[in-house]
């Protein structure tokens, strides 16, 4: 058991020291509380070995409280590696590139939703494609889809589906220069063509939600919330089937390029290849038009949700201060500078299933269906500890054959709209497979990051509308 | 039984798949991997595609298999429900799927990719099985 190997640094931390497995180049470290940890699968304690036995990673491999075990490195994990001597990894990045939240804010109070409820989540509903099979509304050219590839968000201002001033509220303002369309397979654009504006299913939702609890009103207030019960929209999706595919195609070809550098690994799953290598490299390319392509999914949706809001509330979105509050990645490999040992060192950092932390930066943990959800403050101390991450959500505790197997999706829905929540999905069974049961807790996530201050605690979120693909 | 879920991954799906022959563990797979994407007993296999796949040993010719499926559900906009391959051999298949238009009412969810976990390609004494999981 590998989890016995753990040692606690205190109440919210715990060391891994690379002694435990004699591959190991660094030690691993957890951020969690006792509630937490207990919960950590140990196969995901496993898979963090596996990743500090790689060429050039850099002390130490991050699990984040939201872990659990996923293909190759768990999803709730962060791993850097040295820009010169290190890899980058299809296999650390996740299938879903940038699936990430866009916060979006509204000065309308939770009254004033409270009596538009059904007609908003209905709207919402049929504005938005949701769900396995909903085609999207956008007819693109295969000219246009380059554009966005290459450009991001910038495209998104440029066809009036987003402003400057969401561009500047996005992670990266939107758009990742290294972008190269000619790194991208044909059946990914292929792909990629009918479902920009889609939000996908699975773990993917829209929800309305109102600010329960402010924790931190300096830091709420300079974000434009002022109190208790205003309202909020948060978005959640990634890169569609073009970034599944990017990773699928990358994974086949670092899987050669493991056996081409005779690079050894631990376990399959982490196909890779050296930082400096055309394999390494194109994947960095093919991955960039992916986190742009999710950018700009994400802004089209706002589009059509302003819409929807001018519809049922008869005001402009700019009336209701629907602003971008923050928009951030999830699954992303990124070249950033960290101090290490008084030194400044570049680091390719592979996020997956993780939130970048940076201080003063808002971080974003969605909660599961009907739970809570947090706005949270990068910190100083994530970029000594954590290369500047923090945990995504509330990670999965039960299989979704097990959710559909031991839940309804109407029952699921009733007993939601019994708290006050209206949920809307094309399919029962999604409502099911995302059971708020079907999650570890959100606040214990919450709480280990907060108490490892990798981020910090500015307002808690409770869901009112829920629309579910 | 043609595939049943393995319930054993938290975040992904599990299954197994059996035939006879190699052409119907392939087309079993196809149809365990569709029970997750949509409701395929309610598709109906009114259109038609011919598929070919190639790769470069038996074991990868079915990961190659159902990763080009899922892209399919993508680039056609269909749901599967009857796969009959017509001819296979050790590095290259050809089918016939079946399916109709997608439609989210029918859709389940989103299979994003095919992984190696647990991945087991097998001749058995009855023919051949696979285990395959699914990142969804």
């Amino acid at each position: 058991m590998m989890k016995e190997k753990l040692e606690s640094v205190n109440e919210f931390e715990w060391r891994l020291p690379k002694s435990a497995r004699k591959e190991m180049k660094v030690d691993a470290r957890i951020i969690a509380n006792s509630k937490i940890m207990n919960a950590i699968e140990d196969d995901a304690v496993q898979q963090l070995t596996n990743v500090a036995c790689l060429p050039g990673v850099v002390e130490p491999v991050i699990g984040l409280p939201d872990m659990h075990w996923g293909y190759g490195l768990p999803m709730g994990a962060a791993s850097a590696f040295d820009a010169n001597e290190g890899i980058i990894s299809a296999g650390l990045c996740g299938f879903d590139i940038n699936c990430g939240i866009n916060l979006i804010r509204t000065n309308l109070p939770y009254d004033e939703i409270k009596k538009k409820q059904k007609e908003l989540v209905e709207e919402l509903f049929r504005a938005i494609p949701v769900g396995v099979g909903a085609k999207g509304k956008l007819r693109l050219t295969r000219d246009e889809l380059e554009e966005v590839l290459v450009k991001g968000i910038d495209w998104a201002v440029e066809n009036g589906y987003a402003t400057k001033d969401d561009k500047r509220a996005t992670e990266e303002s939107g758009r990742m220069d290294g972008a190269d369309p000619s790194k991208v397979s044909d059946l990914a654009k292929k792909r990629g063509l009918p479902q920009l504006g889609t939000l996908g299913a699975g773990n993917h939702f829209l929800e309305v939600q109102r600010v329960s609890d402010v924790l931190d009103s300096e830091t709420a207030d300079k974000w434009g919330i002022s109190g208790e019960n205003q309202s909020l929209i948060m978005l959640h999706c990634g890169s569609r089937g073009f970034g599944h595919q990017i990773a699928t195609d990358y994974l086949k070809i670092q899987e050669d390029a493991v056996k081409k550098y005779s690079i050894w690994l631990p376990d399959k799953q982490l196909a890779c290849a050296p930082v400096n290598s055309d394999e390494g490299q194109d994947f960095f390319a093919a991955m960039q038009t992916a986190v742009n392509y999710s950018f700009t999914n994400r802004a089209v949706m706002t589009k059509w949700i302003r819409e929807v809001f001018e519809k049922v509330f008869s005001r402009t979105w700019e009336d209701m201060g629907m602003d971008t509050l923050y928009a951030i990645a999830h699954n992303i490999v990124k070249l950033e500078e960290f101090k290490i040992d008084g030194k400044t060192r570049k680091l390719y950092v592979h996020r997956k299933g993780a939130t970048r932390s940076y201080p003063g930066k808002p971080v974003i943990i969605a909660g599961s269906m009907g739970t809570s959800s947090y706005l949270l403050q990068g910190t100083e101390n994530a970029l000594r500890k954590t290369f500047g991450s923090s945990a995504h959500g509330a990670g999965r505790a039960m299989s979704r054959h097990s959710a559909i197997k031991k839940f309804w999706g109407g029952k699921i829905k009733e007993e939601l709209s019994g708290k006050g929540i209206e949920a809307r999905s094309p399919n029962p069974k999604s409502l099911a497979e995302e059971a708020p049961l079907a999650y570890k807790d959100v606040e214990a996530v919450v709480d280990s990051v907060h108490g490892a201050d990798v981020s910090t605690k500015v307002a808690r979120l409770v869901p009112v509308c829920v629309v579910k693909g | 039984m043609k595939y049943r879920i393995i319930d054993d991954l938290t975040s992904d799906v599990l299954f197994k798949a059996r035939g006879k022959d190699m052409k119907d563990v392939f087309e079993n797979a196809a149809l365990a991997m569709f029970s997750v994407i949509c409701e395929v007993e309610r598709v109906k296999p009114e259109k038609m595609l011919e598929v070919e796949v190639q790769a470069e040993s038996a074991d990868r010719l079915m990961i190659n298999w159902l990763q080009e499926l899922i892209g399919l559900v993508d680039t056609e906009s269909m749901f599967f429900s009857k796969f009959e391959v017509t001819e296979i051999g050790e590095k290259r298949l050809k089918a016939r799927i079946y399916g109709e238009d997608m439609t989210p009412e029918k859709g389940e969810t989103v299979v994003k990719a095919v992984t190696y976990y647990k991945y087991k390609f097998q001749k058995t004494k009855e023919g051949y099985s696979v285990t395959v999981s699914l990142d969804i």
